[in-house]
């Protein structure tokens, strides 16, 4: 592997930090270089909140470069649009469907835009796109919260996965209070199938 | 990372993914650093919240000073006892601190000093994008520059041990992307902090009157000789690649460094890379060697010219033909904002006049019709912030023409539609002296919005002035119990310490009174009639006012409920809603959405603060107010 990226992109509160840190970790238990790069303080609040993690030997700089991601993981639809300059276009774009509006669209009295329009959008960029239904999964797993997770397992359960499945694992014994790992864990799977067993929504 | 205990472990060789402030921790671990004192600040909080959460561990004292001035008064005074010490803050925490420090590099200090600065390119959490490099140069202070969490942990250290050499406070400085990035630090072993100091009185060297200033600031200039030749021999400067390119030769530092490696490799261009980490004093022999070595030069760094100007002077004396490429003259690279790859990229290749391999130009263009018509998603005030209330109630009191004179919290973004309650932000506490100024000269009613946190900091000295010079204004003190936009720190209201131990509150209506304000309320901002009637009666005074709003901040308050295990019983809108908007118009929460026309409450953000069945004309909003 000469160099692997990912973007993570989404509002502030979706746990993008938590996942990005999962991904980091997994790939240092593996022995790999790897940088990951966070935003804090008033860029987060309830703002757009975009993480990179980057993966490889000679990786130094903390951020992507434009048309260099080879995952896109979009916790939120609008946010995955707002994050696409970075994809390749080769880049596997894995999206929530899980709108978040913002605050102006409801000011203004503006729609959000279909999720027909939203995917037309990202063609421009990669025809690779997998629609993860990650808020209903993750209810499932037992917590709301633990979208970001179904997202690194439906990641998992693709070919562009940097990092094994066992250090996922570990990575989230390490990162996870005690109480919360077993809702993690099966959101993770619940990710994970969802994409290997085609239930994903395109 | 959730457990922060594993920076702890005394594992040499342990391999682990920190945040460059993280690292820092760490390295004051390792130091043996025995005072860790701070003022939260983004990008640099992590490092104080890292050692508050294992202070009493380690063996260290730790804490968050009342601001910035103060927490380095600490660590100095400490370090003058032969104790290492540390301070962090924020880049523009370091003009509160400049006083004491332009000084204190007179007297000198016994044990190591190390002073933190986090720069913030591009503004991410800042009012401004100042480069505090050229704090080294004003103070005459040794500065070192880490590009990565290892070097931010191993610069630590060696900040400690230059500190001591030369009897000098030293500048730790990095930016945003080595403050909030992750990277592999390998673990070296801890050192166990050392408490215990002894003062030895010494007026000649502690005592600035100008008799045994003057000749202090000589001594100042004789150990920056001596930093210079620490500097020329520093593992930190180093030629880190050497090319087969010799038309070029490229100097970098900090994060633009990481851009300059990865951008020359996607260009192909395989110049001599000459990486400064220490930063000031440059190393000057080794700089003019390497300008003799090449035609041209490439300077890459990160805000001001800091390196070029100063590596022109040097050329002056070394290679006077030389070619120098930077941001001065030859504008290859910006100025404003933080760099990127793309960015340095740009610039090397105009320089060296190669083909960029990517065409940014396509992205943009291609990306440009996506970006279109996407709705912007700035920083909000969270659904159940109290500040929102406190807003709403000062707008709908003193109204559009009253001027809103806020300060640095979470509180400044209520200048956004739709409170639009703030008018003039400037810097820490200076809402309340700008406001005074203000309701001088205009006819309109003036007030200073400010938070607790920043009432303590640097809120007092401007309120005792309105007390004693009588200016009308009110100040607002949003007292959501915490310094929220940071983190959640403790401050002097909280009755916590960084040392997680209990200490007795100061409040802030009975320092308003000690101060001699007359009219001074505490109202709870939810409770919007009562606050009405405050405001009214505030404003039909002639002197100052203080009003202090006071409810925990929302995510405390969520935080706590899920601790508790109880569920939040979201607001439920009824059928006697008629859609008029005037909640979602007034109040601007995220958890109010609008589908098909129609208000709708999102569940997942929702928590039940009551605000928009408050505001509702038709009682059309129920809530099960929780407390």
């Amino acid at each position: 592997m000469k160099e692997f990226n990912v973007v993570l992109a989404g509002v502030g509160g979706q746990g993008i930090l938590l996942a990005a840190e999962v991904l980091g970790t997994a790939a240092i238990k593996e022995g790999l270089n790897v940088r990951v790069s966070e935003l804090h303080g008033m860029a987060q609040r309830g703002g757009a909140v975009v993480s990179n993690v980057r993966i490889g030997e000679k990786v130094l700089a903390a951020t992507v470069l434009e048309g260099h991601a080879d995952v896109l993981l979009g916790f939120e639809p609008l946010e995955t649009l707002r994050s696409l300059k970075f994809a390749s276009e080769k880049a596997l774009v894995i999206m929530s469907d899980e709108k978040i509006p913002p605050t102006e669209l409801a000011a203004k009295m503006m729609k959000y835009p279909s999720m027909e329009e939203i995917v037309e959008k990202i063609h421009r960029f990669t025809k690779n796109v997998i629609i993860v239904e990650a808020a209903k999964l993750a209810k499932k797993a037992g917590n709301i919260l633990t979208q970001n997770i179904v997202l690194i397992g439906a990641l998992a359960a693709t070919e562009k996965m940097p990092v094994k499945t066992e250090s996922v694992m570990e990575a989230l014994r390490e990162l996870v209070p005690p109480k919360h790992l077993d809702i993690n864990v099966k959101a993770f799977k619940l990710g994970y199938e969802c994409v290997k067993k085609g239930k994903t929504k395109l | 990372m959730p457990d922060l205990h594993v920076l702890l472990q005394d594992k040499p060789g342990k391999h682990v993914l920190l945040l460059g402030n993280e690292a820092i921790a760490r390295g004051i671990l390792e130091a043996g650093i025995g005072i860790v004192t701070t003022y939260p600040g983004t990008p640099a909080s992590e490092i104080g919240d890292s050692i508050s959460e294992i202070a009493k561990d380690a063996g260290i004292y730790m804490e968050y000073s009342t601001n910035e001035i103060v927490a380095t008064e600490v660590a100095g005074g400490a370090a003058n006892c032969g104790v290492r010490a540390l301070t962090a803050m924020k880049h523009v925490g370091l003009n509160v601190a400049s006083d004491f420090v332009m000084t204190l590099a007179y007297a000198g200090v016994r044990g190591g000093l190390v002073i933190v600065t986090a720069d913030d390119p591009e503004c991410y959490s800042s009012q401004n994008e100042q480069d505090n490099r050229f704090y080294a140069l004003l103070s005459n202070l040794p500065c070192l520059e880490p590009s990565n969490s290892q070097e931010a942990k191993d610069m630590t250290i060696s900040a400690i041990e230059i500190s001591e050499k030369l009897e000098l406070p030293v500048l730790l400085r990095t930016t945003t992307r080595v403050s909030h990035t992750r990277g592999p630090v390998v673990y070296s072993r801890v050192t166990k902090p050392n408490l215990k100091g002894e003062f030895i009185k010494d007026v000649k060297r502690l005592v600035m009157v100008p008799a045994n200033s003057r000749p202090k600031h000589g001594v100042l200039l004789r150990k920056m000789e001596k930093a210079k030749e620490i500097s020329e021999t520093s593992p930190y400067n180093i030629v880190v690649h050497e090319g087969k390119n010799k038309e070029f030769g490229v100097i970098s530092s900090s994060s633009a460094y990481n851009y300059t490696v990865e951008a020359a490799d996607l260009l192909g261009l395989d110049a001599d890379i000459l990486k400064l980490g220490m930063t000031h004093p440059l190393p000057e022999k080794m700089i003019g060697e390497f300008l003799k070595k090449h035609e041209k030069i490439i300077i890459v760094e990160e805000l001001e010219p800091y390196l070029e100007m100063q590596i022109k002077a040097v050329a002056k004396d070394y290679a006077p033909n030389v070619e120098i490429n930077g941001k001065m003259s030859k504008q290859y690279f910006p100025r404003e904002g933080e760099l990127s790859t793309r960015a340095v990229a740009m610039g090397l290749a105009k320089i060296t006049s190669r083909k960029l391999p990517i065409d940014f130009g396509k992205i943009d263009e291609n990306f440009a019709e996506v970006a279109r018509d996407l709705p912007p998603r700035p920083p909000i005030l969270c659904a159940g912030c109290p500040h929102r209330a406190s807003l709403y109630v000062m707008k709908k009191v003193a109204g559009e023409n009253a001027v809103y004179s806020t300060d640095i919290g979470c509180y400044a973004l209520g200048c956004a539609p739709p409170l639009r309650a703030g008018d003039i932000m400037t810097c820490m506490g200076a809402s309340i002296g700008t406001a005074e100024g203000i309701s001088k000269v205009i006819s309109q009613n003036t007030l200073a919005i400010i938070g607790d946190s920043t009432f303590f900091h640097a809120g007092i000295p401007g309120l005792i002035n309105a007390v004693y010079n009588n200016h009308k204004v009110i100040v607002a003190v949003l007292d959501n119990l915490t310094t929220a936009m940071t983190g959640h720190q403790p401050h002097p209201g909280t009755g916590m310490t960084g040392m997680h131990t209990p200490s007795e509150r100061i409040l802030i209506e009975k320092v308003a009174e000690g101060c001699g304000v007359k009219y001074v309320k505490v109202v709870d901002p939810f409770k919007i009639k009562e606050a009405e009637a405050v405001l009214k009666e505030a404003l039909a005074r002639t002197g100052p006012s203080v009003i202090v709003f006071r409810a925990p901040c929302a995510l405390m308050v969520v935080r706590e409920r899920r601790r508790k295990g109880a569920e939040i019983v979201v607001c439920k809108i009824t059928d006697k809603c008629t859609n008029c908007m005037a909640c979602v118009k007034l109040l601007g929460c995220p958890a109010l959405i609008v589908e098909d026309g129609k208000v709708e409450i999102n569940e997942a953000l929702c928590v039940a603060c009551g605000l928009c069945a408050s505001v509702c004309p038709y009682n059309a909003v129920e809530c099960a107010k929780m407390d």
